[in-house]
């Protein structure tokens, strides 16, 4: 990697910090985006009305569901599986409404699943505040079979669907949450470079 | 211009595809000088040389009903080169009367478009196609209003929606594409799209050519050019048919060479779109074998030189850095080191 | 830039100080289609002198007939609006701009709030037009000061039916922007075109309702304010000439000469900028385009609006 590089078409993700003024404030974490929620309310949080929705997940290293419902002293809901959050946030963004701060923390792939449903409600992604937590694995689109693979953390692994070998581009989709992963050894087949887990 | 009968050749499999020595002379060589920079070069997009591709706004040549064919066979293969979000329904129909008004009034011979107040009746003899529908009425099209024109169009086309003073590319037709996917990239806002081009970001290229688009009027389209290379005069150089084409990228020898290798030229023209307020951006391929580039020498010594002076970032990112060597020295021999002309024509 | 010449076919008084013109092409053929919220630039010869005013097409944009266009009668101007009152008639001949649309409806709203203050309502009237084709859920608010300034108001009715609401000042029923703000659905965007003291608390309550900007229009064209004349010298172009205190330096460059690049004339698209090399008194910034910052480094200016105070303004032209 040079200097002065970085993926343009990835989004910066940034810590959570609330947004005021706003009329409500939700926050959506999942697996290890739990300790972003625990740094929010170690800052003066807003009065208005805050709902925090949370869930672990089998992939994270650690969870918090336990230490998040001790602590955090607002509306929780936990959830217990991704699956069943994003269920319960599309139904809660129903009752949004403009002038509500959304928040969401976890890996990339988690994020940008929650982003689908934001964005589906008629939220732009740029107005919701993202943190990245415990891992850079990333989300990445075959490009020739147009799965994802979730949480690759090597620059060349076998698609999960189709097997290819690919080499994950350094270009995002976020109406996709992925990146292009195109194969490696196209030009001179059986030509694989040697791997290395590049997103811990 | 002189009616090209239209050629009957392929762009994939036996690649019969081949120029007449009149496609050749109106070929749109992109090179001015002897070196080549990543830079917006945009020009008004109005007609200039009877004859050449500049001509009319869409311009209709030789490898039409070949064209048309292709994109039909890759959409077969792959439906998602087409892509349309659900916001972009205006300027679906912005599209079907920018084609049809502008390929009847330019090419009478081969389209016709006959209006009688919404009901439209277009004829396209090329492809055999004669149809009346509802302007504005989707049902009353064999499929979304812009893929049934975009399939009767030569080049890629990417509409991109203006909002919060910004691009996105929110619709596209792309089945000819120098290694990008629509499929992918919709969606993207126009800096995100062009993420990957090395050396433009830097010199603040984007921030300047976006500013200038969102000020683009309607009744005053613009073009650039835009450059690559090929090995075979393939046109679904896509990302998703890599594993097919990709092998080509080894397979030029010094034999080869001028037979595999072509020059591939985008005109690239961005025209306003009155109902929706979005950006047509065509990217509209021309290939060109070394052999048949050949045959003009400005245009052989040219090319060496530019492909000699290019940046290595810009060499990988066009994808030439497998062959690129075998090409300078395939040219060699027609390098005797005198100063050429400035501009782009042929001698 | 792509010219139009149209002939005025109608004028009509809609109130006692807003004249609605209709404009059809020359030779009778049709106008551009366009975008809902689009204007055109008219060009007038007034005693030799041209000027040039954005107008907000308000007639529906599938009707390439005719453009319809509003003009309010502004006493204390430059002249323009004065000139399309008492100057224009039915057979004049003007020149306009192709439509421009620099308040267009983002397509991405679940539901769009509209609100016009006064002559302000001209964009949204094409707006509408497109928001009932595409079958879109709006509301319409209208603020004016009396019954007799309620301009368009029966055509309104018809369009947006139970979506328009009237807001009549002289009845003591102002627009309650908090109310208007508050429990609005996720995905609904608000534009407001109006006079500046109404946008200002417009912008002002959705952003203290936590409304993200992305969600938020606003258009205003200013005029070009009177100021004192002064001097301008141009790099490229080698010249030196005046800005009178009635003119803009926008429309001093056009009476040299030149004819530099613009759409909106009213200091919000940005199109006119030019770099300022040189200064050596205060740049006196008037539009809504530049940053704050932009503004406070001095090396940029809109000519179609800002002034200068100083002995010598030299400007990259």
């Amino acid at each position: 990697m040079q200097r002065g590089y970085w993926i343009r078409s990835k989004p910066l993700y940034d810590s959570l910090v609330w947004q005021t003024p706003a009329v409500a404030h939700l926050v959506i974490a999942g697996g290890e985006g739990g300790i972003a929620v625990l740094k929010l309310f170690q800052q003066m949080y807003p009065k208005d009305p805050i709902q925090v929705l949370y869930t672990d997940l089998a992939t994270a290293n650690k969870n918090y569901s336990d230490i998040l419902q001790q602590i955090v002293p607002e509306e929780l809901e936990l959830c217990d599986s991704e699956e069943s959050l994003l269920n319960n946030l599309e139904q809660r963004l129903k009752d949004c409404t403009m002038g509500t701060h959304f928040y969401v923390a976890g890996s990339e792939a988690f994020m940008w699943h929650v982003l689908q449903k934001t964005r589906a409600a008629g939220v732009q992604d740029v107005d919701v505040q993202k943190e990245l937590c415990g891992t850079l694995a990333r989300p990445v689109y075959c490009v020739h079979c147009k799965t994802i693979t979730r949480d690759v953390h090597h620059n060349v692994f076998p698609c999960s669907n189709c097997g290819r070998h690919l080499f994950v581009r350094d270009h995002f989709s976020r109406r996709l949450g992925a990146y292009m992963g195109v194969m490696v050894d196209a030009e001179e087949p059986g030509n694989i470079p040697q791997i290395e887990e590049v997103y811990p | 211009m002189n009616t090209p009968a239209f050629k009957k050749e392929t762009f994939r499999d036996d690649y019969t595809f081949r120029n007449s020595p009149e496609a050749i002379r109106r070929f749109p060589f992109p090179f001015a000088e002897d070196e080549y920079m990543y830079s917006v070069n945009i020009e008004q997009h109005v007609s200039t040389n009877p004859g050449s591709v500049f001509e009319h706004a869409i311009d209709i040549d030789e490898h039409y009903i070949a064209e048309c064919e292709d994109r039909r066979l890759t959409l077969e293969r792959d439906p998602t080169r087409y892509i349309a979000l659900p916001h972009m329904m205006d300027a679906q129909w912005d599209m079907v009367e920018l084609i049809m008004e502008s390929l009847s009034a330019d090419y009478p011979q081969w389209f016709e478009l006959t209006k009688n107040g919404d009901q439209w009746h277009w004829v396209n003899k090329p492809l055999e196609i004669d149809q009346t529908f509802t302007f504005g009425d989707t049902s009353t099209l064999p499929m979304e209003p812009f893929e049934y024109i975009s399939r009767q169009v030569q080049g890629d086309w990417i509409i991109m929606d203006h909002r919060d003073d910004d691009l996105f590319a929110d619709m596209g037709m792309v089945t000819s594409q120098a290694d990008w996917s629509i499929a992918f990239d919709a969606g993207m806002s126009f800096k995100e799209w062009h993420g990957p081009v090395p050396q433009a970001n830097e010199i603040g290229i984007f921030d300047r050519a976006l500013k200038y688009l969102l000020h683009l009027q309607y009744g005053s389209p613009v073009r650039r050019l835009n450059w690559t290379m090929t090995v075979n005069p393939r046109l679904d150089t896509s990302p998703e048919e890599f594993p097919l084409w990709g092998p080509d990228n080894a397979s030029v020898t010094p034999e080869n060479v001028g037979e595999k290798v072509h020059l591939r030229v985008e005109l690239q023209a961005l025209f306003r779109l009155p109902r929706s307020n979005a950006i047509a951006f065509s990217v509209r391929g021309y290939l060109i074998s070394l052999d048949e580039l050949v045959t003009y020498p400005k245009w052989a010594k040219r090319l060496r030189r530019v492909l000699t002076n290019l940046h290595p970032d810009l060499s990988e990112y066009k994808g030439l850095d497998l062959y690129r060597q075998t090409v300078i020295d395939w040219l060699e021999p027609l390098e005797d080191g005198a100063e050429l002309s400035l501009g782009t024509q042929p001698e | 830039m792509s010219i139009l010449n149209v002939r005025v076919a109608e004028i009509e008084q809609v109130t006692d100080v807003v004249k609605h013109f209709t404009l059809v092409e020359e030779n009778g053929r049709p106008l551009p289609r366009f975008s809902g919220g689009s204007h055109v630039v008219v060009s007038m010869n007034i005693n030799g002198r041209i000027h040039r005013n954005p107008y907000s097409l308000m007639g529906s944009p599938e009707n390439t007939d005719s453009y319809h266009i509003s003009v309010r009668r502004q006493e204390k101007s430059r002249g323009g609006s004065v000139f399309m009152h008492d100057g224009v008639k039915v057979g004049s001949e003007l020149q306009i701009t192709y439509p421009v649309n620099l308040f267009s409806l983002s397509k991405l709203g679940k539901k769009h709030i509209l609100v016009a203050g006064g002559i302000g309502i001209t964009p949204f009237m094409s707006q509408i037009a497109d928001l009932n084709r595409l079958g879109d859920d709006y509301e319409m608010h209208y603020a004016f000061r009396s019954a007799e300034h309620g301009a368009f108001v029966e055509q309104l009715k018809q369009m947006c039916g139970d979506r328009l609401h009237l807001h009549i000042e002289s009845e003591g029923q102002r627009i309650n922007f908090q109310n208007l703000l508050s429990n609005q659905p996720l995905g609904t965007h608000i534009y407001v075109c109006g006079p500046e003291p109404m946008v200002n608390a417009l912008l002002l309550t959705a952003k203290d309702l936590g409304w993200p900007k992305t969600h938020v229009h606003s258009e205003q064209f200013l005029a070009p304010p009177i100021g004192e004349s002064f001097m301008v010298q141009l790099a490229k172009s080698n010249m030196e000439i005046e800005v009178p205190g009635d003119m803009s330096m926008l429309e001093a460059m056009e009476e040299a000469g030149l004819e530099p690049d613009f759409l909106c004339r009213g200091g919000a698209c940005g199109r006119c900028e030019v770099e300022v090399l040189e200064c050596d008194g205060a740049l006196m910034h008037n539009d809504h385009y530049l940053s704050d910052a932009e503004k406070a480094s001095g090396n940029k200016i809109m000519p179609c609006v800002s002034r200068a105070r100083c002995q010598k303004l030299l400007l990259n032209i």
